[in-house]
């Protein structure tokens, strides 16, 4: 019966061939073409000269790349806090039976995540701003304390913490909207059962929605993790990685490097690099988070 | 540099009219080639709303194409910041347009290529050779004397002090002081009353390369230095004088009060609002920038555009060098890819539009309508059409300063992107200007002598 209306091989094949063909196009091959030319000294121009691992040496020594990297990490670890864990607070509180107008909770929580970065960045670029932002303004007019007003898109020492405020704040309602499918899928039986167990809140979330959503934590992790590796649009429209390179980040400095440097052949070992240190950073947190959670469940 | 092209807006009266009159009409050349011609810029529609260069260059294509009916234009245009990322990607794919606009920091780099045709005979061959400022071909120019493009669009400053005379006058200054010292002491009366002084935006980096230190540096080292680094005969940046200019530049925004605290996180399109709006005294910035001033005033303050006045950044105290310099130039040429050579009848075709877009017919048209120079001397403009502003702004840019070189028409883009990010950590006291000028410089021996 199942052979009967199972399509032939070919037409399986045909199907696949579409979607293959644009991952091949627009993914594989740029990957590869810039493993390729990450192996070549390519400046401002078709020509190309082969110099080995010349542009890897050079990678390991540069220090505003390896900053990058640090500014990567920052931005991964303030977000999974900022956008995964507030999300899973607000996701609890919206789902509690005390909660009202769940529906209208998650469009106004989702709704900054489909917003676009580059306008994300000019409202907050507006809200830091030092003459007419709103944030001096009420620490000046509201808390009367005109000398914690300050340029905070120049202040060298913080400025990662101002720039991935706007990130955390624009994709918390994304966050929830995959947690809330996330719980919605848990039996509530198991919940009244805790609570007729005399569970807290705190305990139901911490022993049983937490590690029956998992899964779903995990891919948010993931999602996290790999859009903050390649954040880039955001910070360029705020601070373009300045000031200097106090918020630069991994690919904005590939960009940099290639079109504002012409040093495509340098870039291209920048997105290899980007790429390598996602992987490794993805796998590394999803390994320490299954073996976290095994120990949990011990 | 970044906007030497976006040139002077204009002439409210003038450039809303439009009334398109060009003295001199585009030479109607036999031509034999009957095809495509593909031509990649940046005059879009809207840049060329009250901006004379891209207006009068828009304005001579399409008097060129009404010329030349049996060849078909083809204009692939971009907004500037895009068409520089275009066209760099199109580079390195050698898959450059029959003609575009070369950057002045490109042409080394890009001559080395073979990207870019020598055109040092075919200027010397141009029916308006002897009507061509010399001076405009520099950036285009390799250090073997080799010209690799027609200098386009219009001449403009990149770094002019505008001021408002009433606020200066009323601190007891009637002219815009020539010196730093004096604007440090200007300064201390502002400040007192909640203004700045002079309003500056670096948020792009570029700003304070281009509109700030390429003026200054020339006022401690003299063109030789900065014409030895182009033919890399031996200056650095770490010599002594350019460095005594960063650190002088590091004072005026880290030690005084001369400028707005924001300078490092607002653009200069911020900072002149600063400006506008009374929040500063004065500003610096370029070409551009007083456009678009001029007309915001002229539009909604006229008490204030009246009080408008312009002048050279002020002289340093320890700086003795050309105290009423200014960085002008042309940041762009016409350019004419080398596989035209294949087709001499195409080729000849290339030409005669690069040497109309560049010539009386363009220059003629940005004199009479927006007082503007190119490439092409149009003879005396009359200026007594236009209002004192603009007049000002003609004599002070064409006849009564000295000039300089605007740094990133030259050298390549590497070099500046090094100077321009570590200059912004320097202006925060967070980099030393010897090690700015340490960086910079193994930036450039990276290109230049490895």
């Amino acid at each position: 019966m199942l052979d009967s209306i199972r399509p032939k091989k070919s037409t399986i094949y045909l199907y696949l061939l579409i979607p293959v063909a644009l991952f091949i196009f627009t993914v594989f091959f740029p990957l590869v073409s810039a493993l390729v030319y990450s192996f070549f000294e390519w400046k401002s121009g078709p020509n190309k000269i082969f110099n080995g691992i010349a542009n890897y040496k050079q990678l390991f020594a540069d220090q505003v790349f390896w900053a990058s990297f640090g500014h990567n990490l920052y931005l991964v670890a303030a977000c999974i806090i900022g956008q995964i864990g507030i999300a899973f607070i607000l996701v609890l509180f919206a789902n509690s039976r005390l909660a009202k107008c769940q529906t209208i909770h998650r469009t106004f929580g989702f709704f900054p995540s489909t917003i676009s970065a580059v306008c994300i960045g000019m409202i907050w670029s507006m809200v830091y701003h030092n003459k007419y932002g709103i944030l001096n303004w009420f620490i000046i007019n509201v808390l009367g304390r005109p000398e914690w007003a300050k340029v905070w898109l120049n202040d060298t020492k913080n400025i990662m913490l101002y720039v991935s405020i706007p990130l955390i704040w624009q994709y918390i309602g994304y966050y929830m909207v995959i947690m809330f499918s996330a719980i919605a899928g848990i039996d509530k039986s198991i919940f009244e059962s805790a609570e007729i167990d005399g569970a807290t809140g705190f305990q139901t979330a911490v022993h049983i929605t937490l590690p029956l959503i998992r899964n779903t934590l995990l891919v948010c992790l993931t999602l996290c993790i790999a859009g903050n590796m390649k954040a880039f649009d955001n910070i360029y429209t705020m601070t373009a990685g300045g000031p200097g390179y106090s918020s630069m980040v991994m690919a904005m400095y590939g960009y940099k490097v290639s079109f504002e440097q012409s040093n495509l052949g340098y870039g291209s070992t920048i997105s290899v690099a980007i790429f390598v240190l996602s992987l490794a950073v993805i796998g590394g947190s999803q390994w320490l988070v299954k073996r976290a959670t095994r120990r949990m469940e011990v | 540099m970044k906007k030497v092209i976006s040139l002077v807006l204009v002439l409210a009266l003038f450039a809303m009219s439009a009334v398109a009159f060009a003295a001199t009409p585009v030479a109607a050349t036999d031509l034999a080639y009957k095809g495509e011609l593909v031509l990649m810029h940046f005059s879009t529609s809207e840049e060329s709303e009250g901006n004379g260069g891209s207006d009068g260059f828009r304005t001579t294509i399409a008097a060129w194409k009404e010329a030349h009916p049996d060849i078909t234009l083809t204009e692939n245009v971009l907004a500037n910041a895009e068409y520089k990322t275009q066209v760099a990607t199109l580079a390195a794919a050698d898959n450059l347009p029959d003609v575009f606009l070369l950057q002045g920091m490109n042409t080394i780099a890009w001559a080395n290529q073979n990207l870019v045709m020598d055109m040092t005979d075919i200027i010397k061959a141009s029916p308006y050779y002897d009507a061509y400022n010399q001076a405009y071909f520099t950036p285009f120019t390799t250090p073997e004397g080799k010209i690799y493009g027609l200098p386009v669009l219009t001449g403009g400053t990149c770094t002019i002090v505008i001021y408002d005379k009433a606020m200066w006058a009323e601190k007891g200054y009637e002219t815009f002081p020539a010196t730093w010292a004096e604007v440090e002491e200007a300064a201390e009366k502002f400040s007192a009353e909640g203004i700045d002084t002079i309003a500056f935006g670096n948020g792009g980096q570029w700003q304070l390369n281009s509109d700030f230190v390429s003026t200054l540096g020339n006022r401690y080292t003299g063109p030789e230095w900065f014409a030895s680094l182009i033919a890399n005969t031996g200056a650095k940046f770490t010599d002594e004088a350019f460095v005594k200019c960063l650190t002088e530049t590091q004072r005026l925004f880290k030690d005084t009060k001369i400028f707005n605290a924001d300078f490092n996180a607002v653009t200069n399109e911020d900072a002149r609002e600063y400006f506008i709006s009374g929040d500063a005294a004065a500003f610096i910035g370029g070409n551009w920038d007083w456009s678009y001033i001029w007309q915001t005033l002229k539009d909604g303050n006229e008490e204030k555009y009246n009080n408008m006045g312009i002048a050279v950044l002020p002289q340093p105290a320890d700086a003795e060098l050309y105290p009423n310099s200014q960085n002008i130039g042309l940041g762009y040429a016409m350019a004419i890819n080398p596989k035209l050579a294949e087709d001499p009848d195409k080729l000849a075709a290339a030409i005669d539009l690069c040497y109309e877009l560049t010539g009386p017919a363009f220059s003629s048209y940005v004199a009479e309508n927006y007082a503007l120079g190119g490439l092409t001397s149009a003879g005396d403009v009359d200026l007594s059409a236009f209002d004192q502003q603009t007049q000002d702004f003609y004599n002070w840019s064409y006849v009564d300063t000295d000039t300089c070189e605007i740094y990133d028409s030259y050298l390549d883009s590497s070099i500046w992107s090094v100077l321009n990010t570590e200059m912004q950590e320097m202006l925060n006291g967070d980099k030393d200007p010897a090690t700015v000028a340490a960086d910079t410089q193994a930036a450039y021996d990276a290109v230049y002598n490895s």
